[in-house]
Protein backbone atom coordinates (compact mmCIF):
# COMPACT_ATOMS: atom_id res chain seq x y z
CA UNK A 1 0.00 0.00 0.00
CA UNK A 2 1.23 3.52 -0.79
CA UNK A 3 2.27 5.58 2.25
CA UNK A 4 0.55 8.69 0.92
CA UNK A 5 -2.53 8.70 -1.33
CA UNK A 6 -4.07 11.97 -2.49
CA UNK A 7 -7.34 11.74 -4.42
CA UNK A 8 -9.06 14.67 -6.14
CA UNK A 9 -7.86 17.12 -3.51
CA UNK A 10 -9.20 20.68 -3.70
CA UNK A 11 -8.78 23.29 -1.00
CA UNK A 12 -10.08 26.75 -0.10
CA UNK A 13 -8.99 28.57 3.06
CA UNK A 14 -12.53 29.94 3.46
CA UNK A 15 -15.79 29.14 1.63
CA UNK A 16 -15.77 32.10 -0.76
CA UNK A 17 -11.99 32.11 -1.09
CA UNK A 18 -9.95 31.18 -4.14
CA UNK A 19 -9.36 27.52 -4.88
CA UNK A 20 -5.75 27.16 -3.74
CA UNK A 21 -5.56 23.48 -4.71
CA UNK A 22 -7.47 22.12 -7.69
CA UNK A 23 -8.29 18.46 -8.05
CA UNK A 24 -4.87 17.04 -7.20
CA UNK A 25 -4.22 13.30 -7.22
CA UNK A 26 -0.98 11.38 -6.68
CA UNK A 27 0.57 8.66 -4.55
CA UNK A 28 3.91 8.18 -2.84
CA UNK A 29 5.23 4.74 -1.94
CA UNK A 30 7.19 3.69 1.14
CA UNK A 31 10.86 4.46 0.64
CA UNK A 32 10.15 7.02 -2.05
CA UNK A 33 11.18 10.66 -2.23
CA UNK A 34 8.98 13.05 -4.13
CA UNK A 35 9.81 16.70 -4.78
CA UNK A 36 7.19 19.39 -5.36
CA UNK A 37 8.20 22.52 -7.26
CA UNK A 38 6.53 25.46 -8.99
CA UNK A 39 6.39 29.25 -8.84
CA UNK A 40 5.71 31.02 -5.52
CA UNK A 41 2.02 30.99 -4.63
CA UNK A 42 1.15 27.90 -6.71
CA UNK A 43 -0.06 25.97 -3.66
CA UNK A 44 2.99 23.93 -2.63
CA UNK A 45 2.88 24.84 1.06
CA UNK A 46 -0.91 24.42 1.19
CA UNK A 47 -0.49 20.92 -0.23
CA UNK A 48 2.05 20.22 2.55
CA UNK A 49 -0.45 21.46 5.16
CA UNK A 50 -3.07 19.10 3.67
CA UNK A 51 -0.68 16.12 3.73
CA UNK A 52 0.31 16.79 7.34
CA UNK A 53 -3.35 17.14 8.34
CA UNK A 54 -3.06 20.75 9.51
CA UNK A 55 -5.14 22.19 6.66
CA UNK A 56 -7.97 19.72 7.20
CA UNK A 57 -8.39 20.87 10.79
CA UNK A 58 -8.57 24.55 9.92
CA UNK A 59 -11.91 26.13 10.82
CA UNK A 60 -13.86 27.53 7.85
CA UNK A 61 -11.65 25.77 5.32
CA UNK A 62 -13.22 23.79 2.49
CA UNK A 63 -11.27 20.61 1.80
CA UNK A 64 -12.60 18.23 -0.82
CA UNK A 65 -11.21 14.88 -1.88
CA UNK A 66 -9.13 12.61 0.28
CA UNK A 67 -5.66 12.47 1.83
CA UNK A 68 -4.62 9.11 3.24
CA UNK A 69 -1.38 8.74 5.17
CA UNK A 70 -0.51 5.15 5.96
CA UNK A 71 -4.09 4.27 5.07
CA UNK A 72 -5.62 6.76 7.51
CA UNK A 73 -7.68 9.77 6.48
CA UNK A 74 -5.85 12.80 7.90
CA UNK A 75 -9.15 14.52 8.70
CA UNK A 76 -10.10 11.69 11.06
CA UNK A 77 -6.92 11.97 13.15
CA UNK A 78 -6.17 14.30 16.06
CA UNK A 79 -3.00 16.40 15.91
CA UNK A 80 -1.09 14.18 18.34
CA UNK A 81 -1.87 11.05 16.32
CA UNK A 82 -1.04 12.81 13.06
CA UNK A 83 2.42 13.73 14.33
CA UNK A 84 3.23 10.03 14.57
CA UNK A 85 2.17 9.40 10.98
CA UNK A 86 3.61 12.44 9.21
CA UNK A 87 6.16 14.95 10.52
CA UNK A 88 6.33 18.33 8.87
CA UNK A 89 9.14 20.89 8.85
CA UNK A 90 7.69 24.31 8.08
CA UNK A 91 9.11 26.78 5.59
CA UNK A 92 9.61 29.26 8.41
CA UNK A 93 11.32 27.52 11.36
CA UNK A 94 10.36 30.38 13.71
CA UNK A 95 6.78 29.08 13.62
CA UNK A 96 7.93 25.70 14.89
CA UNK A 97 10.49 26.37 17.61
CA UNK A 98 9.41 27.22 21.15
CA UNK A 99 11.76 25.61 23.69
CA UNK A 100 14.51 27.43 25.63
CA UNK A 101 17.25 25.11 24.38
CA UNK A 102 17.92 22.98 21.31
CA UNK A 103 18.08 19.91 23.54
CA UNK A 104 14.62 20.61 25.00
CA UNK A 105 13.21 21.35 21.56
CA UNK A 106 14.28 17.97 20.20
CA UNK A 107 13.31 16.08 23.36
CA UNK A 108 9.80 17.59 23.43
CA UNK A 109 8.29 15.13 20.93
CA UNK A 110 9.79 11.94 22.40
CA UNK A 111 8.84 13.13 25.94
CA UNK A 112 5.24 13.46 24.79
CA UNK A 113 5.37 9.92 23.47
CA UNK A 114 6.16 8.94 27.11
CA UNK A 115 9.36 7.22 26.04
CA UNK A 116 11.83 6.18 28.79
CA UNK A 117 14.49 8.85 29.61
CA UNK A 118 17.31 6.72 28.17
CA UNK A 119 15.47 6.37 24.89
CA UNK A 120 14.76 10.14 24.77
CA UNK A 121 18.45 10.90 25.44
CA UNK A 122 19.48 8.44 22.73
CA UNK A 123 17.11 9.94 20.16
CA UNK A 124 18.25 13.50 20.90
CA UNK A 125 21.93 12.54 20.60
CA UNK A 126 21.27 10.53 17.46
CA UNK A 127 19.55 13.32 15.50
CA UNK A 128 22.03 15.96 16.71
CA UNK A 129 24.83 13.76 15.42
CA UNK A 130 22.99 12.90 12.20
CA UNK A 131 22.59 16.56 11.27
CA UNK A 132 26.00 17.56 12.65
CA UNK A 133 24.59 20.10 15.11
CA UNK A 134 25.78 18.62 18.43
CA UNK A 135 27.61 21.88 19.16
CA UNK A 136 24.24 23.67 19.37
CA UNK A 137 22.79 21.40 22.08
CA UNK A 138 22.62 24.06 24.84
CA UNK A 139 21.87 27.04 22.56
CA UNK A 140 18.59 28.93 22.62
CA UNK A 141 16.90 28.17 19.28
CA UNK A 142 15.88 31.84 18.92
CA UNK A 143 19.53 32.89 19.01
CA UNK A 144 20.47 30.67 16.10
CA UNK A 145 20.88 31.67 12.48
CA UNK A 146 18.08 30.91 9.99
CA UNK A 147 19.85 27.83 8.63
CA UNK A 148 20.63 26.47 12.10
CA UNK A 149 16.98 26.96 13.13
CA UNK A 150 15.89 24.90 10.15
CA UNK A 151 18.27 22.08 11.10
CA UNK A 152 16.92 22.11 14.68
CA UNK A 153 13.31 22.01 13.40
CA UNK A 154 14.24 19.06 11.19
CA UNK A 155 15.99 17.33 14.10
CA UNK A 156 12.89 17.76 16.29
CA UNK A 157 10.73 16.10 13.65
CA UNK A 158 13.23 13.29 13.03
CA UNK A 159 13.31 12.54 16.78
CA UNK A 160 9.64 11.52 16.52
CA UNK A 161 10.63 9.00 13.84
CA UNK A 162 7.48 9.38 11.71
CA UNK A 163 7.17 7.14 8.62
CA UNK A 164 6.33 10.13 6.39
CA UNK A 165 8.36 13.36 6.28
CA UNK A 166 7.01 16.55 4.74
CA UNK A 167 9.70 19.18 4.25
CA UNK A 168 8.79 22.66 3.07
CA UNK A 169 11.93 24.29 1.61
CA UNK A 170 14.04 22.95 4.43
CA UNK A 171 17.29 23.60 2.55
CA UNK A 172 16.59 27.18 1.48
CA UNK A 173 18.54 28.77 4.36
CA UNK A 174 21.33 26.22 4.59
CA UNK A 175 24.97 26.73 3.69
CA UNK A 176 26.67 24.30 1.35
CA UNK A 177 27.75 22.00 4.16
CA UNK A 178 24.20 21.95 5.54
CA UNK A 179 22.72 21.15 2.13
CA UNK A 180 25.16 18.28 1.63
CA UNK A 181 24.46 16.95 5.11
CA UNK A 182 20.67 17.10 4.70
CA UNK A 183 20.73 15.50 1.24
CA UNK A 184 22.83 12.64 2.65
CA UNK A 185 20.42 12.23 5.57
CA UNK A 186 17.39 12.24 3.27
CA UNK A 187 18.91 9.52 1.10
CA UNK A 188 19.67 7.42 4.18
CA UNK A 189 16.14 7.87 5.51
CA UNK A 190 14.62 7.00 2.15
CA UNK A 191 16.74 3.85 1.96
CA UNK A 192 15.47 2.99 5.45
CA UNK A 193 11.90 3.10 4.13
CA UNK A 194 10.77 6.62 4.97
CA UNK A 195 8.51 8.42 2.53
CA UNK A 196 9.76 11.95 1.90
CA UNK A 197 7.78 14.73 0.27
CA UNK A 198 9.86 17.89 -0.13
CA UNK A 199 9.14 21.32 -1.58
CA UNK A 200 12.17 22.81 -3.30
CA UNK A 201 12.98 25.60 -5.77
CA UNK A 202 16.64 24.75 -6.27
CA UNK A 203 16.24 21.59 -8.33
CA UNK A 204 19.99 20.94 -8.48
CA UNK A 205 19.89 20.05 -4.78
CA UNK A 206 17.31 17.26 -5.21
CA UNK A 207 18.44 15.39 -8.31
CA UNK A 208 18.49 12.22 -6.20
CA UNK A 209 14.71 12.33 -5.62
CA UNK A 210 12.66 9.58 -7.23
CA UNK A 211 9.91 11.74 -8.66
CA UNK A 212 9.24 15.39 -9.35
CA UNK A 213 5.87 17.16 -9.33
CA UNK A 214 5.48 20.54 -11.02
CA UNK A 215 2.54 22.62 -9.82
CA UNK A 216 0.97 25.63 -11.48
CA UNK A 217 -1.81 27.81 -10.04
CA UNK A 218 -3.02 25.15 -7.61
CA UNK A 219 -3.02 22.30 -10.12
CA UNK A 220 -0.63 19.46 -10.78
CA UNK A 221 0.91 20.39 -14.13
CA UNK A 222 3.26 17.47 -14.60
CA UNK A 223 4.78 14.65 -12.63
CA UNK A 224 7.22 11.93 -13.49
CA UNK A 225 10.66 10.62 -12.67
CA UNK A 226 13.11 13.32 -11.60
CA UNK A 227 15.49 12.24 -14.34
CA UNK A 228 12.90 12.65 -17.11
CA UNK A 229 11.60 16.01 -15.96
CA UNK A 230 15.06 17.47 -15.31
CA UNK A 231 16.10 16.29 -18.78
CA UNK A 232 13.28 18.35 -20.32
CA UNK A 233 15.06 21.69 -20.09
CA UNK A 234 12.66 23.25 -22.58
CA UNK A 235 9.71 22.52 -20.29
CA UNK A 236 11.56 23.76 -17.19
CA UNK A 237 12.59 26.96 -18.96
CA UNK A 238 9.02 27.55 -20.16
CA UNK A 239 7.84 27.20 -16.57
CA UNK A 240 10.57 29.64 -15.38
CA UNK A 241 12.01 26.98 -13.09
CA UNK A 242 15.67 27.28 -14.14
CA UNK A 243 18.14 29.53 -12.32
CA UNK B 1 34.74 58.93 3.03
CA UNK B 2 33.20 55.47 3.26
CA UNK B 3 29.44 55.18 3.68
CA UNK B 4 30.04 52.71 6.53
CA UNK B 5 33.21 52.20 8.52
CA UNK B 6 33.48 49.50 11.16
CA UNK B 7 36.55 49.52 13.42
CA UNK B 8 37.31 46.65 15.81
CA UNK B 9 33.61 45.85 16.21
CA UNK B 10 32.69 43.07 18.62
CA UNK B 11 29.32 41.68 19.55
CA UNK B 12 28.28 39.16 22.17
CA UNK B 13 24.70 38.01 22.75
CA UNK B 14 23.58 38.11 26.42
CA UNK B 15 24.61 35.08 28.49
CA UNK B 16 26.89 33.85 25.70
CA UNK B 17 30.58 33.23 26.28
CA UNK B 18 31.62 33.38 22.65
CA UNK B 19 31.76 36.56 20.60
CA UNK B 20 29.35 36.43 17.65
CA UNK B 21 31.33 39.20 15.96
CA UNK B 22 35.04 39.28 16.65
CA UNK B 23 37.12 42.32 15.75
CA UNK B 24 35.36 43.33 12.53
CA UNK B 25 37.16 45.98 10.48
CA UNK B 26 35.33 46.92 7.32
CA UNK B 27 34.69 49.87 5.03
CA UNK B 28 31.68 49.83 2.70
CA UNK B 29 31.19 52.14 -0.28
CA UNK B 30 27.74 53.52 -0.95
CA UNK B 31 27.82 52.74 -4.67
CA UNK B 32 28.92 49.12 -4.45
CA UNK B 33 27.05 45.86 -4.09
CA UNK B 34 28.88 44.11 -1.26
CA UNK B 35 27.92 40.49 -0.67
CA UNK B 36 28.46 38.95 2.76
CA UNK B 37 28.69 35.19 2.60
CA UNK B 38 29.69 32.43 5.00
CA UNK B 39 28.43 29.31 6.75
CA UNK B 40 25.26 29.26 8.87
CA UNK B 41 25.94 30.88 12.22
CA UNK B 42 29.03 32.77 11.05
CA UNK B 43 27.57 36.13 12.14
CA UNK B 44 26.28 37.59 8.85
CA UNK B 45 22.82 38.58 10.11
CA UNK B 46 24.23 39.80 13.44
CA UNK B 47 26.69 42.00 11.55
CA UNK B 48 23.87 43.59 9.56
CA UNK B 49 21.77 44.20 12.70
CA UNK B 50 24.75 45.80 14.45
CA UNK B 51 25.27 48.07 11.43
CA UNK B 52 21.69 49.38 11.54
CA UNK B 53 21.79 49.81 15.32
CA UNK B 54 19.13 47.23 16.17
CA UNK B 55 21.82 45.39 18.13
CA UNK B 56 24.30 47.72 19.87
CA UNK B 57 27.92 46.63 19.34
CA UNK B 58 29.64 45.29 22.48
CA UNK B 59 32.86 47.03 21.45
CA UNK B 60 34.43 49.05 18.68
CA UNK B 61 33.04 51.82 16.54
CA UNK B 62 30.64 52.06 13.59
CA UNK B 63 30.56 55.22 11.52
CA UNK B 64 27.63 55.89 9.19
CA UNK B 65 28.45 58.71 6.76
CA UNK B 66 31.20 59.79 9.16
CA UNK B 67 29.10 59.93 12.34
CA UNK B 68 28.84 57.35 15.09
CA UNK B 69 25.86 55.08 14.45
CA UNK B 70 24.66 55.42 18.07
CA UNK B 71 24.22 59.16 17.51
CA UNK B 72 21.43 58.45 15.02
CA UNK B 73 17.93 57.41 16.03
CA UNK B 74 16.66 54.16 14.48
CA UNK B 75 14.33 56.28 12.32
CA UNK B 76 17.28 58.33 11.05
CA UNK B 77 19.19 55.16 10.22
CA UNK B 78 16.06 53.75 8.57
CA UNK B 79 15.87 56.77 6.26
CA UNK B 80 19.44 56.11 5.11
CA UNK B 81 19.49 52.32 5.05
CA UNK B 82 16.57 50.20 3.88
CA UNK B 83 16.63 46.80 5.58
CA UNK B 84 14.96 43.63 4.34
CA UNK B 85 14.80 41.05 7.13
CA UNK B 86 15.53 37.39 6.54
CA UNK B 87 12.03 36.55 7.70
CA UNK B 88 9.33 38.71 6.04
CA UNK B 89 6.87 37.83 8.82
CA UNK B 90 8.88 40.15 11.08
CA UNK B 91 8.45 43.03 8.70
CA UNK B 92 4.85 42.92 7.47
CA UNK B 93 2.12 44.48 9.56
CA UNK B 94 -0.39 46.35 7.35
CA UNK B 95 -3.91 45.24 6.46
CA UNK B 96 -3.28 45.00 2.72
CA UNK B 97 -0.35 44.53 0.38
CA UNK B 98 -0.90 47.97 -1.17
CA UNK B 99 -0.86 49.63 2.28
CA UNK B 100 2.31 47.74 3.17
CA UNK B 101 4.17 49.01 0.10
CA UNK B 102 2.82 52.54 0.55
CA UNK B 103 3.45 52.78 4.31
CA UNK B 104 7.02 54.07 4.13
CA UNK B 105 6.14 56.55 1.40
CA UNK B 106 3.21 58.01 3.35
CA UNK B 107 5.44 58.34 6.41
CA UNK B 108 8.03 60.17 4.36
CA UNK B 109 5.39 62.72 3.42
CA UNK B 110 4.82 61.82 -0.22
CA UNK B 111 1.66 63.16 -1.93
CA UNK B 112 -1.14 60.62 -2.34
CA UNK B 113 -0.80 60.59 -6.16
CA UNK B 114 2.91 59.86 -5.96
CA UNK B 115 2.31 57.12 -3.38
CA UNK B 116 -0.28 55.48 -5.63
CA UNK B 117 1.98 55.73 -8.65
CA UNK B 118 4.87 54.03 -6.86
CA UNK B 119 2.71 51.39 -5.20
CA UNK B 120 1.19 50.53 -8.59
CA UNK B 121 4.64 50.25 -10.13
CA UNK B 122 5.99 47.89 -7.46
CA UNK B 123 2.82 45.79 -7.42
CA UNK B 124 3.19 45.32 -11.16
CA UNK B 125 6.96 44.80 -11.18
CA UNK B 126 6.95 42.12 -8.50
CA UNK B 127 3.84 40.36 -9.86
CA UNK B 128 1.74 41.31 -6.84
CA UNK B 129 -1.07 43.28 -8.57
CA UNK B 130 -3.65 40.53 -8.01
CA UNK B 131 -2.87 40.66 -4.26
CA UNK B 132 -3.30 44.45 -3.92
CA UNK B 133 -6.09 44.05 -1.34
CA UNK B 134 -4.85 40.77 0.16
CA UNK B 135 -3.74 40.52 3.81
CA UNK B 136 0.07 40.21 3.55
CA UNK B 137 0.35 37.44 6.14
CA UNK B 138 -2.07 35.29 4.12
CA UNK B 139 0.35 35.14 1.20
CA UNK B 140 2.84 32.40 0.44
CA UNK B 141 6.39 32.80 1.76
CA UNK B 142 7.74 33.81 -1.64
CA UNK B 143 4.97 36.38 -2.10
CA UNK B 144 5.56 37.77 1.41
CA UNK B 145 9.24 38.08 0.61
CA UNK B 146 8.41 40.08 -2.54
CA UNK B 147 6.07 42.38 -0.58
CA UNK B 148 8.77 43.00 2.05
CA UNK B 149 11.37 43.77 -0.63
CA UNK B 150 8.96 46.01 -2.57
CA UNK B 151 8.08 47.94 0.63
CA UNK B 152 11.74 48.75 1.21
CA UNK B 153 12.58 49.51 -2.42
CA UNK B 154 9.55 51.83 -2.74
CA UNK B 155 11.10 54.39 -0.39
CA UNK B 156 14.23 54.48 -2.57
CA UNK B 157 16.74 54.40 0.31
CA UNK B 158 20.29 55.60 -0.35
CA UNK B 159 21.61 52.21 0.67
CA UNK B 160 20.09 48.82 1.44
CA UNK B 161 20.81 45.69 3.41
CA UNK B 162 19.07 42.57 2.14
CA UNK B 163 19.31 39.51 4.37
CA UNK B 164 18.79 36.34 2.33
CA UNK B 165 16.39 38.03 -0.12
CA UNK B 166 16.12 34.95 -2.34
CA UNK B 167 14.81 32.56 0.33
CA UNK B 168 11.34 31.45 -0.75
CA UNK B 169 11.70 32.99 -4.22
CA UNK B 170 11.39 30.84 -7.32
CA UNK B 171 14.03 31.07 -10.05
CA UNK B 172 11.87 33.41 -12.16
CA UNK B 173 11.30 35.93 -9.36
CA UNK B 174 15.00 35.73 -8.40
CA UNK B 175 15.92 36.90 -11.90
CA UNK B 176 13.39 39.73 -11.73
CA UNK B 177 14.76 40.83 -8.35
CA UNK B 178 18.36 40.62 -9.59
CA UNK B 179 17.51 42.76 -12.62
CA UNK B 180 15.93 45.45 -10.42
CA UNK B 181 18.79 45.45 -7.93
CA UNK B 182 21.29 45.72 -10.80
CA UNK B 183 19.35 48.72 -12.10
CA UNK B 184 19.41 50.58 -8.79
CA UNK B 185 23.06 49.64 -8.20
CA UNK B 186 23.92 51.18 -11.58
CA UNK B 187 22.22 54.38 -10.42
CA UNK B 188 24.71 54.57 -7.54
CA UNK B 189 22.58 53.15 -4.74
CA UNK B 190 24.54 50.25 -3.33
CA UNK B 191 23.71 47.52 -0.90
CA UNK B 192 24.93 44.78 1.39
CA UNK B 193 23.62 41.46 0.19
CA UNK B 194 23.67 38.55 2.63
CA UNK B 195 23.13 35.28 0.84
CA UNK B 196 24.04 31.63 0.45
CA UNK B 197 22.81 31.72 -3.13
CA UNK B 198 26.07 32.04 -5.05
CA UNK B 199 24.34 32.25 -8.44
CA UNK B 200 22.51 35.36 -7.19
CA UNK B 201 25.64 36.74 -5.50
CA UNK B 202 27.75 36.26 -8.62
CA UNK B 203 25.14 38.07 -10.72
CA UNK B 204 25.21 41.15 -8.51
CA UNK B 205 28.19 41.56 -6.22
CA UNK B 206 31.06 43.96 -6.89
CA UNK B 207 32.78 42.74 -3.76
CA UNK B 208 32.46 39.59 -1.66
CA UNK B 209 33.18 39.52 2.08
CA UNK B 210 33.48 36.05 3.54
CA UNK B 211 32.76 35.43 7.23
CA UNK B 212 33.53 32.50 9.44
CA UNK B 213 33.00 32.13 13.20
CA UNK B 214 32.34 35.85 13.64
CA UNK B 215 35.43 37.01 11.76
CA UNK B 216 36.05 38.30 8.26
CA UNK B 217 38.21 35.70 6.54
CA UNK B 218 38.04 36.89 2.94
CA UNK B 219 37.53 40.06 0.92
CA UNK B 220 37.58 39.75 -2.86
CA UNK B 221 36.15 41.15 -6.09
CA UNK B 222 32.75 39.87 -7.17
CA UNK B 223 30.98 39.52 -10.55
CA UNK B 224 32.83 36.34 -11.36
CA UNK B 225 32.29 32.66 -11.13
CA UNK B 226 33.19 32.58 -7.47
CA UNK B 227 32.91 29.26 -5.80
CA UNK B 228 33.34 30.20 -2.18
CA UNK B 229 32.45 27.63 0.42
CA UNK B 230 29.24 29.01 1.89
Amino acid sequence: MDAVIVKDLSYQYWPEGPQVLKNISFQAARGEMLVITGLSGCGKSTLCYCLSGIAGHRRDAVMQGQVLVNGKDVRGLRAASLALEAGMVFQDPDTQLFSPSVEDEIAFGPENLCLPPDEIRARVDQVLDLLDISSLIKANPYHLSGGEKHLVALAAVLALDPPVLILDEVMSRLDRHGVMRVTEVLQTLRNAGKTIIAVEHRLETVTFADRLMVMEKGALLRWGTTKNILADQEFLAAQHLLD
Amino acid sequence: MSFLKLSQVNFRYPKQEKLTLDNINLEIDQEQVTAVIGPNGSGKTTLSKVIIGVLPATGGQILLQGSKVEEYSLAQIGRRIGYVFQNPDLQLFCGTVAEEIGFGLINQGYEADRVKERVDFYLEYFHLAEYRQAFPLHLSQGEKQRVAIASVLATEPEFMILDEPTVGLDAYRKKILAAYLQKIARSGRGMILISHDMIFVNRLADRIIQMEKGCIVGDSDGKGDNDHDT
